[in-house]
């Protein structure tokens, strides 16, 4: 039997999980490469498990939003950056983001 | 750095290939990226035991490697009410005709029914798990080619069935679907029954009215067989249906008749069977045979009647002014 806890556990989790997207395009408006993001994330209350994040990389560099390269920095690592295309989707997510917060803190009043 | 290989070698095993070098790569340094964060905060290199717990933090192999798959599920949430829906059908029908098989076994087969019902349950089992199989497999498929998404596009609510119209629920519309089926294709040959009708000192014989009616009889049960599709997947097309089935019910009626003054429907031939028992086993077959024949007759006039009676009123409903 779910207690009050875990289920606010996972409605919450829904919650965030639906704002990682637009998180991580907003963080990579300059180049970063995973562990940095991760900790960029974390610093800012948004926690990720690398689980998650690697295979999102991935998923919205094949969807054009992201751009990738290897370099070497001490050692091998990849770094990404928003596409030409990440920023247009970025600024229309941002401002679907802004209108959704503005409804629900009408709602919530 | 051993168990960390290990470990990346654990995920690049179920990774795809293609890519797979490129994400154990990337995997790698994230690992000892935070291996070097937490060796900065304790200000030593980090023992076994603390690697192997960093290690387990990161995920077990098989979902961090899964993660990396385009399709997370057999079948997604979209495919889902469909692949439910279709299951459940086509067991129901699978079961219908397994249980169908059964009793007729019982009914006229001569069999042990202990074992008939172990051979029925295992028939049952694997029919089961066979279609469920097939059936998942198919959608496994359907959800990997956008199925879910032009299904639900293509969909149209004119279709839906008319609230006052009681509709016959799935499992009806499937079982009745699955007999029609089945007798179709028994009758057109294309399997027998698992059991020779009979036992060793006699063998039954169909009369040869059956045969004369070979074709009528196929004819009408492949009629009722897209009837019976009409009603379960296009429920609108009432016209059609109606004149189907209304054709049908006539068709059946007169063949019954037909059958019914054949006065005889089976007969037994005695292979050792003493030729008095055989000639009194004969008549009490055909007895039970005549009552069946009156029993489907006055089933099915009653049907004719009842259907008749709603589409009158029905039609009494549409001319009556709003």
């Amino acid at each position: 039997m779910p207690t009050e806890d875990d289920l606010f556990d996972k409605l919450r989790i829904e919650l965030r999980r639906g704002s990682l997207v637009l998180a991580v395009l907003a963080a990579l408006r300059e180049e970063r490469y995973g562990y940095t993001l991760r900790t960029l994330l974390d610093d800012a209350g948004l926690p990720i498990e690398e689980g998650a994040l690697y295979p999102l990389l991935r998923r919205l560099e094949a969807q054009g939003l992201l751009t990738s390269e290897w370099r070497e920095e001490g050692r091998n690592k990849r770094f990404y950056r928003l596409s030409p295309d990440g920023e247009a989707i970025l600024a229309q997510l941002q401002a679907e983001w802004e209108a959704i917060g503005a409804s629900l803190g009408r709602l919530l009043k | 750095m051993d168990l960390i290989s290990r470990y990346l070698g654990a995920v690049r095993r179920n990774l795809p290939a293609r890519g797979a070098d490129d994400i154990v790569a990337e995997l790698r340094d994230a690992l000892a990226s935070r291996i070097e964060d937490r060796e900065e905060a304790l200000g030593r290199p980090l023992d076994g035991a603390e690697t192997e717990g960093l290690t387990k933090d990161f995920g077990h192999p098989l979902v961090v490697a899964a993660r990396f798959r385009r399709h997370q599920w057999l079948i997604g949430p979209d495919v889902f009410p469909f692949y439910l829906s279709v299951a459940r059908i086509v067991l129901l029908a699978v079961a219908s005709v397994q249980l169908a098989i059964g009793l007729v076994q019982l009914l006229f087969g001569h069999r042990d029914p202990a074992e008939l019902l172990m051979q029925t349950i295992g028939g049952l089992a694997t029919g089961l798990i066979f279609c469920l199989a097939l059936v998942t497999l198919v959608f496994a498929v359907l959800e990997r080619t956008g199925f879910p998404a032009e299904h639900i596009a293509g969909w149209n609510p004119a279709t839906l069935a008319d609230v006052d119209e009681p509709q016959p629920g799935p499992w009806e519309s499937a079982a009745e679907t699955a007999l029609a089926l089945a007798f179709l294709l028994w009758w057109g040959g294309a399997f027998s029954l698992p059991y020779a009708p009979g036992s060793a000192d006699f063998r039954i014989e169909p009369a040869p009215v059956f045969t004369q009616l070979y074709w009528p009889i196929f004819v009408l049960a492949a009629a009722r067989l897209v009837h019976n599709l009409i009603q379960w997947l296009r429920p609108r097309w009432k016209l059609l249906r109606t004149l189907i089935g209304g054709a049908t019910a006539i068709g059946g009626l007169v063949l019954l008749a037909i059958i019914y003054r054949a006065g005889q429907w089976a007969t037994i031939v005695p292979t050792g069977m003493d030729l008095a028992r055989a000639a009194d086993l004969q008549t009490s077959l055909n007895l039970a045979l005549r009552i069946a024949i009156v029993a489907i007759g006055v089933i099915w006039t009653f049907a004719c009647l009842g259907a008749l009676w709603k589409l009158s009123r029905a039609r009494a409903a549409a001319a009556a002014p709003a």
